[in-house]
């Protein structure tokens, strides 16, 4: 069947050209129409990343065959405005610091614009709900909804243009004052490039067949049916790896590509590079790998018992790291308590979600340095690894970070940059990598789980005596950042809070299951989430407030932590008193309220979640007429 | 991943039932799109290659609206996003604007059809409850021995199981019928994990016509999410017909339903919800319906 021929038009010029039958508009538009500023978030139309107008209606182009572009009009975040000469709606969004990693802010900007031309005058929770089908991984939404709402009342006269203009500082002074982001304007109108929008000459298409065991030996790996297809232009796997094959934050325990086993469901273990991605995807179901499943173990505490599943060799017990610390004496600290309590606390596994799947390019420059493209967090890092990896001199590696679609830490990891620039060397032309959704959920690090067991004693009027404190969390298959991230549960953990007496360990433990890594607040969530749900119940039993007891064992100016550091000054009182009068709270122990409590509801609560505002928006314009 | 060798998008029904023949057994069709392409990716059926899609959101009588003061027919092709921005739609099926709004998103409704969702005969379709209030009928065609042929029933009859339906092999969903329903009181009600974009745990639908006296004269209750079908409520139903719309008789009819929850989990969680969204939808419906409205007053003081 040939190709489809799809005649339409496209930002206001008729285009003519070929297509795949198989094609999304999405794909139409950013591969063969270079139309870049709408991303891929998703590809499931979870996203809104692809919003874009098709004869006038906003519709997401991951869902949108390209065959119903025929003969439509289609408008896409390039038609609204680009730096200079940006729409209302893109300048509010420069204003009101609506974009900050930028991958949702096209889409954004196109449901924003589309929400205002449904209803002009629509309210903040009407425009909530319009914009309802776009994800921002960054800004809490509060930004975007501020700037559509600026750009309504800039466009009904309420606001005068100048409102959205940069406001002076002032006296002259820029620390503490509302500055505009320098980056916005290449953000609102969909110009910035990341890693996924770059193309280069002669560029070829990666794909990666990942492990569906979570443990087993790699009896062999068959290409040859890979090699031999026509647009495939190289395989590499892990014998093509020239140096010390590992990398990792603190323990370089990863292979670019697995190396004599798996570890966990979505280990990479073949790259293939193709003309296209189609060829590079089908090249996967052309290898052939034979598994010997081992045992596999998924939960760190049975990780940890002697005969366990071993992971790594050089790990006989599974443990990645351990973070003792201990201060005081905590026996005695016990027998002093007037009221000792133990609780155990778990968290599970969270995905980052940036709005950006990791993607990357590679290439050998003319004078050979092998370069690699990609939205890393940790680039000096990644450079020193892959030049080991590579056995090449560090002047012959470079990493160019590109825009980041959002980390939270989740791109610290260097999981696919070796695969990139393996191939890179083998095919000697540019090759990208883009992840789906799927794979980057599959692949890459979480959060650690965790479970904590708390002992803490105290007098009768809440001051801590002693805490023993033990948290064993899942590192999955490999070491990324969990020796860090233990250390930073050991550290902060027990919370601001002065305890004579402690006793902490933290564990990370290898497990088959998805690695964890680095992740906002770096363990220091999970510890804390224990030690003040803690503080909470001791508070109930002990008949206190539960700011009271935090009072009482605060730190202050001058504090010295478990760790020994000293704290020159310590805003914890003054955070207490602001969230205790913003939460308006209910003095008393936390048992102490009920039906009569008034800190629930009213001003500075969020009404529970709703749809439906375009109805009472109908109902209140409709009321006018009745009335009459 | 979602491949074809060929997309075709005939433009007559006669044209849709050729390529159905030629691609017989290697074909899928389509109309929005919006739940085959998610459906073809990993970790649900992963990389599909289909030798034709054929889309039938063309085809005139898959598209086709008729709105009178008593009868509705929408083709099966109806974007949903038709039951909030046409006036005529949203007045004659009042039920239908209020489900809308919470499927998907606007993004998603402008292209997601009516049909697709009655199709897929998932046991959470958000359109399926509410056109089972509206007592809706069906009308499949097919082309068999060089002739078209057409066939209706009860929408009830056509959904018969988790993504099982009437629909054979060889046939196309064309249209919807139903009773218009002006100036009934509707509200829908849905919960899920988020607000957009969202399967159902359960939904309701909710329309209520009252009489000179307030008394209520006509009303229906369906229910999706609580078991393999969705379903007519008929016991609280005919238990609240003719009565007097108070606060201790929704109770009463919200709780005839206590037995109807089947679903594979969260049976509790459902049961409360189903009490609960028979109790509000119904208020908020009565409210609409022009109804003096005690149950309102009465459960805002109930919960307060």
């Amino acid at each position: 069947m040939p190709d489809l021929r799809i005649d339409a038009t496209v930002n206001g010029r008729a285009i003519s050209r070929p297509a795949k039958p198989w094609q999304r508009l999405l794909d139409f538009l950013r591969d063969d129409l270079n139309l870049t500023g709408n991303k891929e978030g998703c590809g499931a139309g979870e996203c809104g990343t692809c919003s874009v107008f098709l004869d006038g209606v906003l519709v997401k182009s991951c869902l949108v065959p390209v065959a119903k572009a025929q003969n439509a009009r289609v408008e896409t975040i390039e038609s609204l405005g680009r730096a200079g000469a940006l729409s209302v709606l893109q300048r509010a969004f420069h204003k009101a610091g609506a974009s900050q990693c930028g991958y949702c802010i096209p889409g954004m900007v196109m449901a924003g614009t589309a929400a205002l031309r449904a209803n002009p005058l629509a309210g903040r929770e009407e425009i909530r709900e319009r914009l309802g089908g776009n994800i921002c991984r960054c800004t809490g939404y509060q930004k975007i909804l501020d700037a559509v709402e600026l750009t309504r009342d800039v466009g009904n006269g309420t606001l005068p243009e100048s409102a959205l203009a940069e406001e002076e500082p002032a006296d002259g002074r820029f620390i503490g004052a509302n500055v505009r982001r320098l980056d916005a304007p290449s953000k609102v109108s969909g110009a910035l490039k990341y890693a996924a929008d770059m193309t280069m000459p002669g560029m070829l298409h990666v794909q990666v067949l990942r492990s569906p065991h979570p443990h087993a030996r790699i009896v062999s790996i068959d290409t040859a049916g890979a090699q031999a297809m026509p647009g495939v232009a190289g395989v590499v796997m892990a014998d093509d790896v020239p140096g010390i094959d590992g990398f990792g934050v603190f323990v370089n325990d990863q292979p670019v590509l697995a190396r004599g086993k798996v570890r966990y469901v979505g280990d990479a273990i073949v790259a293939v590079a193709a003309e296209d991605e189609l060829t590079a995807r089908r090249a996967l179901d052309h290898v052939t790998v034979v598994y010997d499943p081992l045992p596999a173990v998924f939960d760190p505490r049975e990780a940890m018992r002697p005969g366990a599943p071993v992971i790594h060799d050089d790990a006989p017990d599974n443990i990645t790291k351990h973070i003792p610390i201990r201060v005081g004496d905590v026996e005695s600290g016990f027998a002093r308590s007037d009221l000792i309590v133990t609780q155990t606390y778990s968290t599970q596994a969270i995905e980052h979600a940036y709005l950006e799947p990791e993607a990357g390019l590679g290439y050998v420059d003319p004078d050979g340095v092998v370069t690699i493209i990609s939205p890393s967090q940790n680039i000096t890092h990644h450079r020193h690894m892959l030049a080991r990896i590579l056995a090449l001199p560090i002047n012959r590696v470079r990493f160019i970070m590109s825009p980041v679609g959002g980390g939270f830490g989740g791109k610290e990891d260097m999981i696919y940059q070796g695969i990139l620039a393996l191939l890179a060397i083998k095919t000697g032309r540019p090759v990208r990598y883009v992840f789906t959704r799927e794979e980057s959920i599959i692949a890459t690090a979480k959060r650690h789980p965790s479970r904590t067991t708390l002992k803490m004693g105290l007098t009768r009027d809440g001051r801590i005596c002693a805490v023993e404190f033990r948290m064993i969390s899942d590192g999955g298959a490999y070491g990324l950042s969990t020796e860090g991230v233990m250390r930073k549960a050991a550290i902060l953990g027990a919370g601001p809070y002065n305890i004579a007496n402690l006793r902490m360990d933290t564990y990370g433990v290898y497990t088959n299951n998805t690695p964890s890594g680095a992740f906002r607040s770096f363990g220091a969530l999970q510890t804390q989430f224990a030690t003040e749900s803690h503080l909470d119940i001791c508070a109930e039993k002990l008949g206190l407030d539960p700011f009271a007891i935090r009072r009482v064992n605060a730190m202050r100016d001058g504090a010295v932590t478990h760790t020994k550091q000293t704290l020159g000054s310590v805003s914890l009182m003054r955070a207490l008193a602001a969230a205790e009068e913003a939460a308006r709270w209910e003095a008393g122990p936390p048992s102490s309220r009920g039906a009569t409590r008034h800190d629930l509801g009213g001003a500075g609560n969020r009404a529970p979640c709703t749809l439906g505002a375009r109805f009472a928006a109908a109902e209140h314009a409709a009321q006018p007429e009745k009335v009459a | 991943m979602l491949y074809c060798d060929a997309y075709l998008t005939p433009r007559s029904l006669a044209d849709a039932f050729t390529a159905m023949a030629e691609y017989r057994g290697r074909y899928r069709l389509v109309a929005g799109a919006t739940d085959t392409l998610p459906w073809a990716r990993a970790g649900r059926a992963g990389d599909v290659a289909i030798p034709a899609l054929i889309d039938v959101s063309a085809i005139p009588e898959l598209r086709e609206r008729r709105v009178d003061a008593t009868r509705v027919r929408i083709g099966a092709a109806t974007p949903m996003q038709r039951f909030l921005d046409d006036g005529d739609l949203a007045r004659a099926m009042p039920v239908m604007a209020r489900c809308a709004v919470w499927f998907a998103d606007d993004q998603i409704r402008a292209a997601a059809t009516v049909g697709g969702n009655l199709v897929n005969a998932s046991p959470a379709a958000d359109a399926t409850p509410p056109l089972l209030a509206h007592d809706a009928q069906v009308e499949l065609a097919c082309a068999r021995e060089g002739k078209i042929t057409r066939r209706r029933m009860a929408l009830g009859d056509f959904v018969r199981g988790p993504g099982k339906t009437a629909l054979e092999a060889d046939e196309i969903l064309l249209a919807i019928e139903c009773a218009a329903l002006p100036g009934y009181g509707a509200e829908f009600e849905k919960v899920g994990h988020r607000r957009s974009l969202v399967i159902a745990t359960v939904c309701l639908a909710a329309v209520v016509r009252l009489d000179a006296a307030h008394a209520i004269a006509d009303l229906r209750l369906a229910v999706g999410g609580v078991g393999p079908v969705p379903c007519r409520l008929h016991e609280s139903e005919n238990f609240l017909r003719g009565g007097a719309a108070t606060l201790a008789r929704l109770e009463e009819a919200a709780h005839m339903t206590v037995g109807l929850v089947q679903s594979r989990t969260r049976h509790d969680y459902r049961r409360d919800v189903l009490h609960g969204f028979v109790v509000r939808g119904l208020a908020s419906a009565l409210r609409r319906a022009g109804g003096a409205s005690p149950p309102v007053g009465e459960l805002e003081a109930s919960h307060a």
